[in-house]
Protein backbone atom coordinates (compact mmCIF):
# COMPACT_ATOMS: atom_id res chain seq x y z
CA UNK A 1 0.00 0.00 0.00
CA UNK A 2 1.95 3.18 -1.38
CA UNK A 3 0.15 5.65 0.81
CA UNK A 4 2.03 4.16 3.66
CA UNK A 5 4.95 5.94 2.33
CA UNK A 6 3.67 9.05 3.43
CA UNK A 7 3.51 8.06 7.48
CA UNK A 8 7.43 6.64 6.37
CA UNK A 9 8.05 10.25 4.81
CA UNK A 10 7.63 11.57 8.45
CA UNK A 11 9.08 8.81 10.53
CA UNK A 12 12.42 8.25 8.40
CA UNK A 13 13.95 10.48 10.87
CA UNK A 14 11.97 10.33 14.04
CA UNK A 15 14.08 12.80 15.67
CA UNK A 16 13.39 15.36 13.45
CA UNK A 17 9.31 14.27 13.69
CA UNK A 18 9.11 13.11 17.08
CA UNK A 19 11.92 13.18 19.20
CA UNK A 20 12.73 16.99 19.39
CA UNK A 21 8.74 18.30 19.96
CA UNK A 22 9.14 15.43 22.92
CA UNK A 23 12.46 16.62 24.18
CA UNK A 24 10.91 20.39 24.14
CA UNK A 25 8.05 19.27 25.84
CA UNK A 26 9.96 17.61 28.46
CA UNK A 27 12.28 20.97 29.14
CA UNK A 28 9.39 22.90 29.08
CA UNK A 29 7.06 20.60 32.04
CA UNK A 30 10.97 20.90 33.47
CA UNK A 31 10.98 24.90 33.82
CA UNK A 32 7.62 24.91 35.19
CA UNK A 33 8.57 22.29 37.84
CA UNK A 34 11.40 24.41 38.73
CA UNK A 35 9.24 27.61 38.56
CA UNK A 36 7.08 25.48 40.88
CA UNK A 37 9.62 24.80 43.30
CA UNK A 38 10.64 28.41 43.41
CA UNK A 39 7.79 29.51 43.96
CA UNK A 40 6.78 26.56 46.66
CA UNK A 41 8.76 28.50 49.27
CA UNK A 42 6.85 31.13 49.56
CA UNK A 43 4.31 29.70 51.10
CA UNK A 44 1.00 27.86 50.48
CA UNK A 45 -0.69 30.85 49.46
CA UNK A 46 1.88 31.78 46.71
CA UNK A 47 1.17 27.75 45.62
CA UNK A 48 -2.45 28.20 45.84
CA UNK A 49 -2.37 31.48 43.67
CA UNK A 50 0.07 30.04 41.00
CA UNK A 51 -2.08 26.86 40.81
CA UNK A 52 -5.48 28.90 40.02
CA UNK A 53 -3.42 31.19 37.93
CA UNK A 54 -1.11 27.92 35.53
CA UNK A 55 -4.80 27.29 34.70
CA UNK A 56 -4.02 29.67 32.11
CA UNK A 57 -0.09 28.24 31.33
CA UNK A 58 -0.04 28.03 27.47
CA UNK A 59 3.50 25.70 28.64
CA UNK A 60 1.61 23.14 26.78
CA UNK A 61 1.97 24.83 23.76
CA UNK A 62 5.82 23.92 23.15
CA UNK A 63 4.49 20.40 21.92
CA UNK A 64 1.18 21.35 20.86
CA UNK A 65 2.41 24.07 18.48
CA UNK A 66 4.76 21.80 15.87
CA UNK A 67 1.72 19.89 15.81
CA UNK A 68 -0.47 23.29 14.48
CA UNK A 69 2.65 23.73 11.84
CA UNK A 70 2.13 19.92 11.09
CA UNK A 71 -0.77 20.99 8.82
CA UNK A 72 0.47 24.14 7.03
CA UNK A 73 3.69 21.50 6.24
CA UNK A 74 2.19 18.79 5.24
CA UNK A 75 1.20 20.42 2.25
CA UNK A 76 3.84 22.81 2.14
CA UNK A 77 6.26 20.79 2.02
CA UNK A 78 5.63 16.88 2.24
CA UNK A 79 2.65 17.08 -0.50
CA UNK A 80 5.30 18.60 -3.63
CA UNK A 81 7.93 15.63 -2.05
CA UNK A 82 5.37 12.79 -2.13
CA UNK A 83 4.46 13.63 -6.22
CA UNK A 84 8.03 14.29 -7.37
CA UNK A 85 8.49 10.56 -5.50
CA UNK A 86 5.43 9.49 -7.89
CA UNK A 87 2.41 9.04 -5.54
CA UNK A 88 -0.96 9.75 -6.73
CA UNK A 89 -3.11 12.81 -4.77
CA UNK A 90 -5.03 10.22 -3.34
CA UNK A 91 -2.08 7.96 -2.22
CA UNK A 92 -0.95 11.24 -0.42
CA UNK A 93 -4.49 11.97 0.99
CA UNK A 94 -4.96 8.83 2.32
CA UNK A 95 -1.51 8.57 3.99
CA UNK A 96 -1.80 12.49 5.13
CA UNK A 97 -4.98 11.61 7.18
CA UNK A 98 -4.05 8.59 8.34
CA UNK A 99 -0.85 10.29 9.73
CA UNK A 100 -3.09 13.10 11.30
CA UNK A 101 -5.54 11.01 12.83
CA UNK A 102 -2.64 8.78 14.16
CA UNK A 103 -0.71 11.92 15.39
CA UNK A 104 -3.95 13.58 17.07
CA UNK A 105 -4.52 10.12 18.87
CA UNK A 106 -0.80 9.82 20.25
CA UNK A 107 -0.30 13.04 21.51
CA UNK A 108 -4.13 13.49 23.20
CA UNK A 109 -3.29 9.97 24.82
CA UNK A 110 0.08 11.05 26.03
CA UNK A 111 -1.51 14.71 27.04
CA UNK A 112 -4.35 12.59 29.25
CA UNK A 113 -1.61 10.33 31.02
CA UNK A 114 0.38 13.44 31.63
CA UNK A 115 -2.77 15.27 33.03
CA UNK A 116 -4.21 11.87 35.20
CA UNK A 117 -0.14 11.82 36.76
CA UNK A 118 -0.56 15.76 37.51
CA UNK A 119 -3.93 16.06 38.68
CA UNK A 120 -3.31 12.66 40.73
CA UNK A 121 0.07 13.64 42.43
CA UNK A 122 -1.17 17.08 42.97
CA UNK A 123 0.97 19.27 40.15
CA UNK A 124 3.79 16.72 40.41
CA UNK A 125 3.72 17.52 44.48
CA UNK A 126 4.35 20.88 43.60
CA UNK A 127 1.10 21.91 42.94
CA UNK A 128 2.14 23.17 38.99
CA UNK A 129 -0.46 23.14 36.24
CA UNK A 130 1.54 21.95 32.57
CA UNK A 131 -1.04 19.41 31.44
CA UNK A 132 -4.29 20.26 33.75
CA UNK A 133 -5.10 23.50 31.68
CA UNK A 134 -7.46 25.43 30.08
CA UNK A 135 -6.73 24.62 26.41
CA UNK A 136 -6.56 20.54 26.78
CA UNK A 137 -9.72 21.26 29.18
CA UNK A 138 -9.94 20.83 33.33
CA UNK A 139 -12.55 18.81 33.61
CA UNK A 140 -12.32 14.54 34.07
CA UNK A 141 -9.38 12.94 32.10
CA UNK A 142 -11.71 11.56 29.45
CA UNK A 143 -12.77 15.12 28.60
CA UNK A 144 -9.23 15.60 28.66
CA UNK A 145 -8.48 12.98 25.72
CA UNK A 146 -11.44 14.51 23.52
CA UNK A 147 -10.92 17.85 23.69
CA UNK A 148 -7.40 17.42 22.90
CA UNK A 149 -7.91 15.28 20.01
CA UNK A 150 -10.75 17.35 18.62
CA UNK A 151 -8.20 20.01 18.65
CA UNK A 152 -5.49 18.53 17.34
CA UNK A 153 -7.04 16.93 14.62
CA UNK A 154 -8.87 20.03 13.70
CA UNK A 155 -5.70 22.15 13.32
CA UNK A 156 -3.89 19.33 11.64
CA UNK A 157 -6.78 19.52 8.63
CA UNK A 158 -7.46 23.90 8.90
CA UNK A 159 -3.70 23.83 8.29
CA UNK A 160 -3.48 21.33 5.59
CA UNK A 161 -6.52 22.86 3.97
CA UNK A 162 -5.47 26.51 4.14
CA UNK A 163 -1.94 25.64 2.56
CA UNK A 164 -3.91 23.67 -0.08
CA UNK A 165 -6.02 26.87 -1.26
CA UNK A 166 -2.97 29.11 -1.01
CA UNK A 167 -1.51 26.85 -3.62
CA UNK A 168 -4.59 26.61 -5.35
CA UNK A 169 -5.32 30.14 -5.58
CA UNK A 170 -2.76 31.85 -4.80
CA UNK A 171 -1.90 35.31 -2.97
CA UNK A 172 -5.45 36.31 -3.80
CA UNK A 173 -6.85 33.64 -1.33
CA UNK A 174 -4.85 35.50 1.97
CA UNK A 175 -6.09 38.55 0.56
CA UNK A 176 -9.56 37.61 0.76
CA UNK A 177 -9.62 35.88 3.75
CA UNK A 178 -7.46 38.23 5.63
CA UNK A 179 -10.20 40.28 4.78
CA UNK A 180 -13.24 38.35 5.52
CA UNK A 181 -11.64 37.91 8.76
CA UNK A 182 -11.09 41.45 8.85
CA UNK A 183 -14.55 42.41 7.80
CA UNK A 184 -16.34 40.06 10.72
CA UNK A 185 -14.10 41.64 13.32
CA UNK A 186 -15.52 45.33 12.79
CA UNK A 187 -18.90 43.64 12.34
CA UNK A 188 -18.93 42.32 15.94
CA UNK A 189 -17.18 45.29 17.51
CA UNK A 190 -19.69 47.26 15.59
CA UNK A 191 -22.55 45.38 16.58
CA UNK A 192 -21.42 45.09 20.24
CA UNK A 193 -21.38 49.29 20.43
CA UNK A 194 -24.63 49.78 18.31
CA UNK A 195 -26.85 47.16 18.93
CA UNK A 196 -28.40 46.55 22.15
CA UNK A 197 -28.23 43.14 23.71
CA UNK A 198 -25.49 41.65 21.06
CA UNK A 199 -22.82 41.70 23.19
CA UNK A 200 -24.96 39.91 25.75
CA UNK A 201 -25.88 37.22 23.44
CA UNK A 202 -21.80 36.55 22.35
CA UNK A 203 -21.47 36.37 25.86
CA UNK A 204 -23.16 33.91 25.86
CA UNK A 205 -22.24 32.09 22.75
CA UNK A 206 -18.51 31.94 23.90
CA UNK A 207 -19.80 30.49 27.58
CA UNK A 208 -21.30 27.79 25.64
CA UNK A 209 -21.09 23.91 27.75
CA UNK A 210 -17.90 22.11 27.09
CA UNK A 211 -20.31 19.39 24.96
CA UNK A 212 -21.67 22.14 22.17
CA UNK A 213 -18.06 23.96 22.36
CA UNK A 214 -16.49 19.96 21.61
CA UNK A 215 -19.59 20.29 18.79
CA UNK A 216 -18.59 23.23 17.33
CA UNK A 217 -14.67 22.17 16.98
CA UNK A 218 -15.58 18.61 15.47
CA UNK A 219 -17.74 21.21 12.96
CA UNK A 220 -14.60 22.88 12.02
CA UNK A 221 -12.50 19.68 12.20
CA UNK A 222 -14.85 18.55 9.31
CA UNK A 223 -15.27 20.98 7.58
CA UNK A 224 -11.39 21.82 6.83
CA UNK A 225 -11.02 18.13 6.34
CA UNK A 226 -13.99 18.29 3.44
CA UNK A 227 -12.65 21.48 2.02
CA UNK A 228 -8.62 20.08 1.81
CA UNK A 229 -9.71 16.63 -0.01
CA UNK A 230 -11.68 18.44 -2.04
CA UNK A 231 -8.90 21.10 -2.87
CA UNK A 232 -6.06 18.22 -2.87
CA UNK A 233 -7.50 16.35 -5.49
CA UNK A 234 -7.29 19.38 -7.84
CA UNK A 235 -3.76 20.67 -6.23
CA UNK A 236 -0.74 21.34 -8.49
CA UNK A 237 2.77 21.36 -7.68
CA UNK A 238 4.66 24.82 -7.71
CA UNK B 1 6.49 0.68 -28.51
CA UNK B 2 6.29 4.35 -27.63
CA UNK B 3 6.95 5.06 -23.83
CA UNK B 4 5.36 8.08 -24.24
CA UNK B 5 2.82 10.25 -26.48
CA UNK B 6 1.09 13.60 -26.00
CA UNK B 7 -1.53 15.36 -28.40
CA UNK B 8 -2.05 18.44 -29.21
CA UNK B 9 -1.23 19.17 -25.20
CA UNK B 10 -1.49 22.56 -23.82
CA UNK B 11 -0.56 24.00 -20.66
CA UNK B 12 -1.43 27.58 -20.21
CA UNK B 13 -0.66 30.22 -16.98
CA UNK B 14 -3.56 32.73 -17.92
CA UNK B 15 -2.41 34.36 -21.18
CA UNK B 16 0.74 32.57 -20.96
CA UNK B 17 1.03 29.36 -23.05
CA UNK B 18 3.93 27.23 -21.40
CA UNK B 19 3.17 24.52 -23.41
CA UNK B 20 1.40 25.14 -26.75
CA UNK B 21 -0.05 22.32 -28.74
CA UNK B 22 2.75 19.86 -28.29
CA UNK B 23 2.45 16.69 -30.02
CA UNK B 24 5.44 14.03 -29.36
CA UNK B 25 5.86 10.35 -29.43
CA UNK B 26 9.02 8.82 -27.36
CA UNK B 27 9.96 5.38 -28.15
CA UNK B 28 10.72 3.20 -25.03
CA UNK B 29 14.50 2.25 -24.14
CA UNK B 30 15.85 4.80 -25.21
CA UNK B 31 17.79 8.50 -24.79
CA UNK B 32 15.71 11.07 -25.40
CA UNK B 33 17.22 15.11 -24.84
CA UNK B 34 14.31 17.30 -23.72
CA UNK B 35 16.24 20.55 -25.28
CA UNK B 36 15.24 23.79 -25.24
CA UNK B 37 15.82 27.58 -23.80
CA UNK B 38 15.59 28.74 -20.36
CA UNK B 39 11.69 28.72 -20.27
CA UNK B 40 10.97 26.99 -23.40
CA UNK B 41 8.35 24.68 -21.47
CA UNK B 42 10.64 21.45 -20.65
CA UNK B 43 10.09 20.81 -16.64
CA UNK B 44 6.18 22.11 -17.31
CA UNK B 45 5.90 19.03 -20.36
CA UNK B 46 7.68 17.02 -17.49
CA UNK B 47 5.54 18.09 -15.06
CA UNK B 48 2.55 17.33 -17.04
CA UNK B 49 3.66 13.84 -18.18
CA UNK B 50 4.33 12.83 -14.21
CA UNK B 51 1.05 14.35 -13.11
CA UNK B 52 2.16 17.20 -10.87
CA UNK B 53 0.47 19.41 -12.94
CA UNK B 54 -2.88 19.35 -15.12
CA UNK B 55 -2.94 20.04 -18.79
CA UNK B 56 -5.45 22.77 -20.12
CA UNK B 57 -6.17 21.07 -23.26
CA UNK B 58 -5.15 18.04 -25.71
CA UNK B 59 -3.73 14.14 -24.08
CA UNK B 60 -1.13 12.40 -23.01
CA UNK B 61 -0.75 8.63 -22.48
CA UNK B 62 2.27 7.36 -20.59
CA UNK B 63 3.50 3.44 -20.59
CA UNK B 64 0.05 3.37 -22.68
CA UNK B 65 -2.12 5.20 -20.24
CA UNK B 66 -3.11 8.64 -18.81
CA UNK B 67 -0.56 9.14 -15.98
CA UNK B 68 -3.19 11.71 -14.32
CA UNK B 69 -3.16 9.90 -10.98
CA UNK B 70 -2.85 6.49 -11.92
CA UNK B 71 -0.48 4.81 -9.01
CA UNK B 72 0.40 2.31 -11.77
CA UNK B 73 2.05 4.36 -14.12
CA UNK B 74 3.85 6.51 -11.72
CA UNK B 75 5.08 3.71 -9.97
CA UNK B 76 7.26 3.16 -12.65
CA UNK B 77 8.03 6.80 -13.60
CA UNK B 78 11.06 8.67 -11.87
CA UNK B 79 11.17 12.35 -11.94
CA UNK B 80 14.11 14.12 -11.03
CA UNK B 81 13.38 17.69 -10.96
CA UNK B 82 16.17 20.01 -10.41
CA UNK B 83 13.74 22.36 -8.05
CA UNK B 84 12.77 18.88 -5.72
CA UNK B 85 12.12 20.62 -2.30
CA UNK B 86 12.84 18.44 0.59
CA UNK B 87 10.86 18.91 4.19
CA UNK B 88 12.77 20.57 6.65
CA UNK B 89 15.88 18.66 8.44
CA UNK B 90 15.66 16.19 5.69
CA UNK B 91 18.74 14.16 4.68
CA UNK B 92 20.06 12.06 1.43
CA UNK B 93 19.80 9.43 3.74
CA UNK B 94 16.23 9.77 4.36
CA UNK B 95 15.15 9.91 0.51
CA UNK B 96 17.22 7.36 -0.23
CA UNK B 97 15.11 5.06 2.68
CA UNK B 98 11.95 6.03 1.25
CA UNK B 99 12.86 5.67 -2.60
CA UNK B 100 13.42 1.87 -1.66
CA UNK B 101 10.52 1.36 -0.68
CA UNK B 102 8.53 3.59 -3.41
CA UNK B 103 10.40 1.96 -6.20
CA UNK B 104 10.40 -1.92 -7.28
CA UNK B 105 13.57 -2.11 -9.33
CA UNK B 106 15.86 0.13 -6.71
CA UNK B 107 19.39 -1.20 -6.60
CA UNK B 108 20.59 -0.41 -3.22
CA UNK B 109 23.96 -1.45 -4.15
CA UNK B 110 24.52 1.41 -7.21
CA UNK B 111 23.14 3.59 -4.42
CA UNK B 112 25.50 3.08 -2.25
CA UNK B 113 28.34 3.16 -4.74
CA UNK B 114 27.19 6.13 -6.06
CA UNK B 115 26.95 7.83 -2.87
CA UNK B 116 30.45 7.08 -2.38
CA UNK B 117 31.54 8.82 -5.84
CA UNK B 118 29.87 11.23 -5.54
CA UNK B 119 30.87 11.56 -2.16
CA UNK B 120 27.87 12.56 -0.55
CA UNK B 121 27.58 13.26 3.06
CA UNK B 122 24.35 11.40 3.57
CA UNK B 123 23.53 12.20 7.01
CA UNK B 124 24.32 15.75 6.65
CA UNK B 125 20.91 18.07 6.69
CA UNK B 126 19.71 18.30 2.75
CA UNK B 127 19.16 22.51 3.00
CA UNK B 128 23.02 22.18 4.06
CA UNK B 129 24.06 20.88 1.20
CA UNK B 130 25.53 22.51 -1.93
CA UNK B 131 23.83 22.63 -5.42
CA UNK B 132 25.88 20.35 -6.54
CA UNK B 133 25.72 17.59 -3.57
CA UNK B 134 21.88 18.26 -3.85
CA UNK B 135 22.27 17.60 -7.44
CA UNK B 136 23.88 14.10 -6.92
CA UNK B 137 21.13 13.59 -4.57
CA UNK B 138 18.92 13.73 -7.05
CA UNK B 139 21.23 11.76 -9.62
CA UNK B 140 21.30 8.56 -7.18
CA UNK B 141 17.83 7.84 -7.09
CA UNK B 142 17.19 8.59 -10.83
CA UNK B 143 19.79 5.61 -11.52
CA UNK B 144 19.09 3.54 -8.40
CA UNK B 145 15.62 3.48 -8.72
CA UNK B 146 15.80 1.67 -12.29
CA UNK B 147 12.23 3.39 -13.08
CA UNK B 148 11.41 1.93 -16.20
CA UNK B 149 10.66 5.73 -17.29
CA UNK B 150 13.17 7.93 -15.66
CA UNK B 151 12.87 12.23 -16.19
CA UNK B 152 15.88 14.01 -15.13
CA UNK B 153 15.41 17.76 -15.00
CA UNK B 154 18.55 19.89 -15.71
CA UNK B 155 20.17 16.63 -13.19
CA UNK B 156 23.59 18.44 -12.73
CA UNK B 157 23.37 21.82 -11.92
CA UNK B 158 26.21 22.83 -9.30
CA UNK B 159 28.09 19.43 -10.71
CA UNK B 160 32.01 20.17 -10.88
CA UNK B 161 33.28 18.66 -14.69
CA UNK B 162 34.54 15.45 -12.72
CA UNK B 163 30.86 14.63 -11.26
CA UNK B 164 29.81 15.44 -14.32
CA UNK B 165 31.64 12.84 -16.23
CA UNK B 166 30.86 10.46 -13.64
CA UNK B 167 27.25 10.87 -14.11
CA UNK B 168 27.59 10.37 -17.86
CA UNK B 169 29.59 7.15 -17.66
CA UNK B 170 28.05 5.65 -14.57
CA UNK B 171 24.21 6.60 -16.78
CA UNK B 172 25.50 5.45 -19.73
CA UNK B 173 26.59 1.94 -18.29
CA UNK B 174 23.82 1.19 -16.24
CA UNK B 175 21.32 2.13 -19.10
CA UNK B 176 23.42 -0.76 -20.91
CA UNK B 177 22.34 -3.34 -18.13
CA UNK B 178 19.62 -2.16 -17.82
CA UNK B 179 17.53 -0.44 -21.15
CA UNK B 180 14.96 1.69 -19.91
CA UNK B 181 13.21 5.10 -21.57
CA UNK B 182 15.69 8.38 -20.03
CA UNK B 183 14.78 11.69 -20.63
CA UNK B 184 17.22 14.17 -20.40
CA UNK B 185 16.17 17.89 -20.02
CA UNK B 186 19.79 19.99 -19.89
CA UNK B 187 21.49 22.76 -21.26
CA UNK B 188 25.29 21.52 -21.48
CA UNK B 189 24.15 19.50 -25.15
CA UNK B 190 27.57 19.02 -26.35
CA UNK B 191 28.67 17.09 -22.90
CA UNK B 192 25.34 14.61 -23.50
CA UNK B 193 25.42 14.40 -27.39
CA UNK B 194 27.19 11.10 -28.01
CA UNK B 195 24.78 10.04 -25.33
CA UNK B 196 21.12 11.08 -26.93
CA UNK B 197 19.30 8.96 -29.52
CA UNK B 198 16.49 10.99 -29.87
CA UNK B 199 15.89 15.22 -29.54
CA UNK B 200 12.64 17.16 -29.01
CA UNK B 201 13.27 20.69 -29.38
CA UNK B 202 10.96 23.27 -27.48
CA UNK B 203 10.93 27.00 -28.02
CA UNK B 204 8.43 29.13 -26.40
CA UNK B 205 6.35 26.22 -25.66
CA UNK B 206 6.15 24.91 -29.08
CA UNK B 207 7.85 21.50 -30.56
CA UNK B 208 10.81 23.54 -32.77
CA UNK B 209 12.46 19.87 -33.55
CA UNK B 210 11.53 16.46 -33.55
CA UNK B 211 14.35 14.05 -34.91
CA UNK B 212 16.86 11.54 -34.39
CA UNK B 213 20.18 12.73 -33.00
CA UNK B 214 22.36 11.36 -35.95
CA UNK B 215 20.53 13.21 -38.19
CA UNK B 216 21.05 17.03 -36.29
CA UNK B 217 24.47 15.91 -36.16
CA UNK B 218 24.82 16.28 -39.63
CA UNK B 219 21.70 18.96 -40.29
CA UNK B 220 24.17 22.24 -40.25
CA UNK B 221 27.47 22.54 -41.72
CA UNK B 222 29.92 25.88 -41.38
CA UNK B 223 31.25 27.70 -44.80
CA UNK B 224 33.92 29.52 -44.53
CA UNK B 225 35.48 32.12 -46.79
CA UNK B 226 35.63 35.74 -48.17
CA UNK B 227 32.98 37.23 -47.47
CA UNK B 228 31.92 38.11 -51.27
CA UNK B 229 32.01 34.05 -51.98
CA UNK B 230 30.08 32.99 -48.35
CA UNK B 231 27.55 35.83 -49.68
CA UNK B 232 27.34 34.21 -53.29
CA UNK B 233 27.25 30.50 -51.92
CA UNK B 234 24.56 31.24 -48.93
CA UNK B 235 22.29 32.94 -51.08
CA UNK B 236 20.29 30.13 -52.07
CA UNK B 237 20.36 28.49 -48.57
CA UNK B 238 18.39 28.47 -45.03
CA UNK B 239 21.13 30.09 -43.15
CA UNK B 240 21.09 29.85 -39.24
CA UNK B 241 23.74 32.02 -38.31
CA UNK B 242 26.27 34.51 -39.80
CA UNK B 243 29.70 36.22 -38.49
CA UNK B 244 31.72 38.61 -40.48
CA UNK B 245 35.21 40.02 -39.28
CA UNK B 246 36.49 42.21 -42.56
CA UNK B 247 36.22 40.61 -45.57
CA UNK B 248 36.11 37.13 -44.31
CA UNK B 249 32.58 35.32 -43.38
CA UNK B 250 31.58 32.13 -41.53
CA UNK B 251 28.19 31.14 -42.25
CA UNK B 252 26.21 28.34 -40.29
CA UNK B 253 23.68 26.52 -43.04
CA UNK B 254 21.17 23.56 -43.38
CA UNK B 255 22.98 21.26 -45.09
CA UNK B 256 21.05 18.70 -47.77
CA UNK B 257 23.16 15.68 -46.84
CA UNK B 258 26.69 15.68 -48.25
CA UNK B 259 25.88 17.31 -51.50
CA UNK B 260 26.00 20.53 -49.48
CA UNK B 261 29.37 20.40 -48.26
CA UNK B 262 30.45 18.91 -51.74
CA UNK B 263 29.21 22.28 -53.21
CA UNK B 264 30.75 24.57 -50.76
CA UNK B 265 34.47 22.66 -51.51
CA UNK B 266 33.65 23.19 -54.83
CA UNK B 267 33.09 26.76 -54.08
CA UNK B 268 36.41 27.28 -52.29
CA UNK B 269 34.85 27.36 -49.11
CA UNK B 270 36.42 26.03 -46.00
CA UNK B 271 33.75 23.41 -44.64
CA UNK B 272 33.29 22.50 -40.60
CA UNK B 273 30.92 20.02 -38.68
CA UNK B 274 28.14 22.39 -36.58
CA UNK B 275 28.10 20.50 -32.84
CA UNK B 276 24.26 19.56 -31.85
CA UNK B 277 24.95 22.37 -29.35
CA UNK B 278 25.94 25.13 -31.88
CA UNK B 279 22.74 23.97 -34.12
CA UNK B 280 20.34 24.03 -31.39
CA UNK B 281 21.74 27.49 -30.49
CA UNK B 282 21.69 28.92 -33.71
CA UNK B 283 18.24 26.80 -34.62
CA UNK B 284 16.80 28.91 -31.78
CA UNK B 285 18.42 32.25 -31.85
CA UNK B 286 17.32 32.29 -35.74
CA UNK B 287 13.58 31.63 -34.32
CA UNK B 288 13.53 34.35 -32.21
CA UNK B 289 13.84 37.38 -34.91
CA UNK B 290 10.81 35.40 -36.60
CA UNK B 291 8.95 34.81 -33.56
CA UNK B 292 9.18 38.78 -32.83
CA UNK B 293 8.53 39.81 -36.30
Amino acid sequence: MRSRTVIDLYFVNRMQAYGWPILVMVLALGIVLAVGAIVGTQGAEARAGMYEGMTWSGAIFSLLGPMIGYGFVSMGQYFPLALGLGLTRREFAIGQSLLFLGNALAYALLITIGKTLEVATGGFGLQIRFFDVFYTGTGASWQTFVQTFLLIVATLFLGAAITSAFLRFGQPFIWLGGSLLGILGVAMVAGIVLVDGFGAQLLELFTLGWGSWMGVIAVIGLLSAGTWLLLVRRTQVP
Amino acid sequence: MNALETRELSKHYRDVAAIDDVSISLEENRVHGLLGRNGAGKTTLMKLLTAQIFATSGSMRVLGEDPVENAGVLSQTCFIQESQKYPDGFRPLDVMRISQGLYPAWDQELARDLVADFRLPEKRAIRKLSRGQLSAVGIIIGLASRAPLTFFDEPYLGLDAVARRLFFDRLLADYAEHPRTIVLSTHHIDEVSNLLEHVVLLDEGKVMLDEEADALQSAAIEVSGRLTEVDEFTTTAEVLHTARIGALATATIVADGEQTAAAARAAGLDVAPVSLQNYIVHRTTAAAPAAAR
